[in-house]
This record gives C-alpha cells, structure tokens and sequence, in this order.
C-alpha cells in the first residue's frame, strides 16, 4: 500500500530515462551529419524503387477501389492471424472441459467467429464492393 | 456445461443476432423500417433480460462478470438506445442505410454492455473498442461536411485515448503480470515507484478523454455539435458513460491502492471540468453546443464520486464504506438521470433541427430558431422544458435527486468545498438552461405550428416520464443505486 506519497528519488530514474531518450537519437542524427562524408551526385539523390528506374511522379491518385479490397483483405488476414494461437489451444485440457452444443467450447467459439466473418464477406459481395469498375 | 448458465450475458448474445439480422435482412429485404423495428424488439427483450439476469456469476475464465454493478449501467444504455432508435425510426424512415445504422448502434450498445460486465482489461478494452469503432461510423452517417469533420474529430482523439489506454493498460500487466482487475487489486503496487504513476496517469488520461473531463474534453462539443443529432444523444447519453462504467471499476477496484495519487488528479480534474463546462456553455448561441458544454459540466459532477471515495476510504471515518457507498450511488444515479435528459435534450434538439431545414434556413441549432417554440411544437418545447430543469437539478426531476445524493456523500466526506463550488456551478448553469426556455415561451414564434415527427414525440415523452418518475418517487432507484454500488465496493 502506499500509504506514504511516492518519495522524490524514486522519480530520478525516470527522469534519466526521459533525458537518455531525448538525447540519444539526436546525438546518434548528428554523428552520422558530423562523420560521414558526403558526396552526392544524381543517381545516389534519385529516387529508389526497387532498383528500377523511377518513372513519372509517385503521388498519383489511386482508385479508392483499392481500399476496399484491402479492408476485405485485412480482414481475412487477422482470421488467420487469430487461427493461430486457436489451433494451439484448441485440443487443450481446459477447452475439453468445457462443451457447447456437445463440441469442444474452441471448435463452437472459432465456428461462430468464422461465421460472423462470412456475413462480412456476404455483405461486402451484396453491395458490390468486390466488383471492380 | 449447458447453456442456461450463460443466460446472464443473454442480452449480449441476444442484441449481437439482432444485429448481424438486421444486416443480413437489409441486403435482401426491401421494406427496410423492418430493422428499426427488429432492433427495438430486440433491445426490449435485452432489457428484460438485464432486469431479470442472475447476478453474481463469473464467465468466459473470469474474463466478464454479472452483477449489480454491470446490470445498473447495462439498463442505462439499453434505455437510451430504445429512445434513439424511437426517435430513429421517424428519422431515418426511408434512408437506404438503415440497417447500417441500426446494426451499428446495437453494435455499439453491445459495446458498452461489455465494458459494464468487463473484469479484465483486454475483455473491457475489446468492447470500449465494439463501441468506438460503432459510433465513429455512426457521427458521419449523415455524409454531411459538418458531419464529416465531426467524426474525424472523434476518431482521431478516439484513438488517441485507446493508445494511451492500451499503453497504461501494458504498464499495470507488465507490473502485476495479470489482465484481471481482481489479481491487480491484490498485489501492493507501491514496489513498482513512478511506473505505478505513470500506469496511472495514461489510465485516467485515457478515460477522461471518453468521458471528457477537461482538460480532455476539446472533442466533445464539436462532436456532439456537428454529428447527427440523434447520434449525440447517443454519444453524450451512452458512449460517455461507458467511460464512467470502465473507470470506476478499474479505478475504484483495480487501483484501489494508488487512491491517494489519483483522489488529488479527480478533485482537480472535477472542479475545472464543472466549472470550465459551464462557463464556457454561458456563451453558446448554439444550442446543441450548449447541450454538449453542459454534458461536459456533468461529467465534472459526477466525477465528484471518484473524490468522495478516494477522500474516505481508508480513513478512520466509522461511516467510511457507507460514505463510498452512497458516493458511488450518486454518481450512478447522475448517470441515469443525466443519461435520460441529455438523450431527450437532443431528441428535442432534433426536431428543431428537423423544423428549421424543412424550411430551408441553415444552422439548425441556432437559438434564435427556439423562439416561440412553445406554440409551433409544444410537446416538444414542454419536454424540453422539463429536460432542461432536469439538468439544472430542479425537483422533482431526476437531475436533482443525482445532485441531491451525490453532493450529501461529498458533503459527508468532508469535502466542504467541492459541494460549495458544485452547487454554485448548478446555479450558473440555471443561466443558460432558462435563456433557452425563455426563447420557446416568451419571444415571439417566427411560424405557424409544425406537426411533431411522431417517433421523435413518443422517445420524448418517454424520456419525459422517466426523467420526472425518479425524481418524484425516487426510493426504488436509490435502493438500485446502492445495490449497485455495493457490488463494486462491498
């Protein structure tokens, strides 16, 4: 319990660490400004894309298609991500124990999971945000 | 295991089908009103399901937790949410979004019934989060400029919030090694030194955003101004006080043993932000961020629970659980009060608006477009009326049996001067509630009578009902109140 306030010399290593951190990158910016020779010529200032060589302007305006797809993508992708650790746990003791519906309490939870996401998928195939125009 | 034991988190599993119904039937189904209506059945029978649930059962490994507590603020959010979608339903009658909107505010709504029952902080943070990725969407439904820039708004200081929550929720995790507010509450933090406060400060930070305390406060009134205005009263009724729901349990439980940090940080943060809200709503001719000054103001009110508690609690005062008890019952009943009449205040704020841009004139909220609004529309204005004595905390409305209760525990503690300042910000606040009420009774009407939208009437007189039922008879509710409270600290 602290049933005292928080004496002072309890911060000082904060404080250290808030000065650490607020020095190191701008003295690890300003080595490489001071040491490093500088010799630039126009193929170093160009602009690097995949070792190919640049053409036109990179701020062009991109289909906001794009997004949509990549939010449906997105999502799938955390499906995966989540099956994972489920497959790690799902045979385990503690989801033996517990049945729903006489399935392992795992199996119904990622059942339900995938099934919320299919409705996803449904609605995103209804209103047409899959088809490209 | 069968599945009657998981018949108190019911209302849940029940609004989450209703929900991804109403999406599923909007893609197929032409008669859309169907989901307004599906929606309206389906928080009825959640809310019979909140009132009639089992209290005191643990579930998903000690993850979520029923009990008097959780049920308080579940009936409160389901109550807005059943005003909202009324008022909705005249609305957004033909609106091709509509089950959008409706799947999100119950998606929302089941949100914040996580939060409630939370009693782990990734469980609380996945249904802060359900409820505000909901309403982000749900302030930008209109697709209006204004309500474009509101939502931005709310989303970028929303995520601001979730980050500095999730990192003070990392910090207690790494120093506890548990998510479960219980396991926290038991071990003595004081062997941690500053990170315990820092843990601490990205807490309440995190919170206070949601429940806009000032200084945390700057989103609010341009989120509740510019969204849609039936979403603000969802916002200031509902999303808000999950952040109350989520803070006092992990503040009040959780971190129990820091009270003497963070007791001083909510006497500060209550004082300003009651003070700040009203006079800074003194000025607005705009009503709707007047409404949102005010629901800023009574945020600070509220959080007087929070001082109460930390002020007692701990001390040699004999009375000291029953102090922190009715403390928290204030603040509860605050809650429920300021829920109803801040729901209703904006429903009514809807109509004028609905009023003004069927005539065509712009800015919808301004308060010259109240004048005579007792003629043109008088359930509305008579509604308004009381909502807005309510608010002030005028008897015998809810408002003032929140006040009442919750300034006689502060008053209890010892906290002379809070109440003093409470009770001289609820006198100026009187100000701004009366000018508006000047406006519809005594000046001059600038049109003939307009016929009422009547899903709006009927969420009005509801909320009318309510708000004056628990201030003329308000046993029962304090009872409720007090049960409620002493769940959470026995």
């Amino acid at each position: 319990m602290t049933s005292e306030p928080l004496a002072v010399e309890y911060y000082v290593p904060l404080i250290m660490f808030l000065i650490m951190g607020a020095i190191v990158p701008i003295a690890a910016l300003a080595a490489v400004k001071i040491i490093s020779p500088l010799k630039p010529n126009r193929r170093k200032l160009s602009m690097y894309e995949g070792g190919l060589v640049p053409i036109r302007d990179a701020r062009i305006q991109f289909n906001v298609q794009y997004y949509l797809f990549a939010i449906v993508f997105v999502i799938f992708d955390v499906e995966v991500l989540f099956l994972y650790p489920w497959v790690y746990i799902y045979a385990s003791e503690v989801m033996q124990r517990v049945m729903v519906f006489g399935m392992n309490i795992a199996v119904f939870e990622m059942l339900m999971f995938v099934a919320v996401l299919l409705l996803g998928l449904l609605y995103a195939i209804k209103k047409e945000a899959l088809r490209w125009v | 295991m069968d599945l009657g034991y998981y018949a108190p988190l019911g209302a849940e599993a029940l609004l989450t089908g209703v929900a991804l119904l109403v999406v599923l039937l909007g893609l197929f189904v032409k008669n859309k009103n169907l989901g307004g209506y599906l929606s309206l059945i389906g928080l009825g029978i959640a809310m019979w399901m909140v009132a009639s649930a089992k209290l005191g059962t643990t579930f998903f490994f000690d993850t979520m937790y029923v009990d008097g507590f959780s049920q308080f603020f579940k009936a409160v959010f389901l109550a807005v949410s059943i005003l909202v979608v009324i008022a909705s339903l005249s609305r957004y009658k033909n609106h091709p979004g509509q089950d959008e909107y409706y799947a999100l505010l119950l998606f929302a709504t089941v949100g914040m019934m996580v939060v409630a029952s939370a009693i782990d902080l990734i469980t609380l943070f996945v249904g802060f989060e359900l409820a505000s990725l909901s309403t982000y969407a749900l302030a930008a439904f209109d697709k209006e400029k204004k309500n474009l820039e509101a939502a931005m708004k709310y989303f970028i200081f929303g995520a601001a919030s979730s980050a500095l929550l999730l990192f003070g929720f990392s910090l207690l995790y790494g120093m506890t090694g548990s998510t479960r507010i219980a396991d926290i509450a038991a071990i003595s933090m004081a062997d941690f030194g500053p990170a315990t406060l820092v843990a601490l400060i990205f807490v309440i930070a995190g919170f206070a955003f949601k429940m806009a305390l000032v200084p945390f406060h700057m989103w609010a009134p341009d989120t509740y101004e510019g969204s849609p205005t039936l979403v603000s009263a969802l916002l200031a009724a509902g999303s808000k006080k999950m952040g109350f729901a989520a803070a006092f349990r992990i503040i009040l439980v959780a971190l129990m043993a820091l009270r003497l940090e963070w007791y001083v940080a909510f006497a500060i943060l209550a004082a300003v932000t009651m003070t700040l809200g009203n006079v800074v709503a003194v000025w607005q001719t705009n009503v709707r961020r007047m409404l949102a000054y005010s629901s800023v103001a009574q945020a600070g009110y509220i959080a007087i629970a929070f001082v109460v508690i930390g002020a007692v609690s701990g001390s040699t005062n004999p009375d000291a659980t029953y102090i922190s008890q009715l403390g928290l019952a204030g603040g509860l009943l605050q809650i429920l009060g300021h829920a109803l009449m801040k729901t209703g205040a904006f429903i009514a704020a809807g109509v004028v608006g609905y009023m003004v841009l069927r005539e065509g004139k712009e800015n919808p909220d301004d308060i010259e477009n109240y004048a005579g609004l007792g003629q043109r529309a008088p359930i509305t204005a008579f509604c308004m009326l009381i909502f807005l004595f309510a608010l002030a905390g005028i008897p015998p409305t809810a408002g003032f049996v929140g006040k009442f209760v919750l300034f006689n525990a502060a008053y209890d503690a010892g906290l002379l001067w809070l109440v003093l300042l409470a009770i001289l910000n609820s006198a100026l606040s009187l100000y701004y509630y009366l000018r508006v009420i000047k406006y519809m009774y005594v000046y001059k009407p600038a049109g003939g009578r307009i016929s009422e939208p009547k899903g709006y009437v009927l969420a009005l007189l509801l909320a009318t009902i309510a708000v004056v039922g628990i201030g003329v008879h308000p046993e029962p509710f304090i009872g409720w109140a007090m049960q409620a409270a002493a769940a959470l600290l026995p």
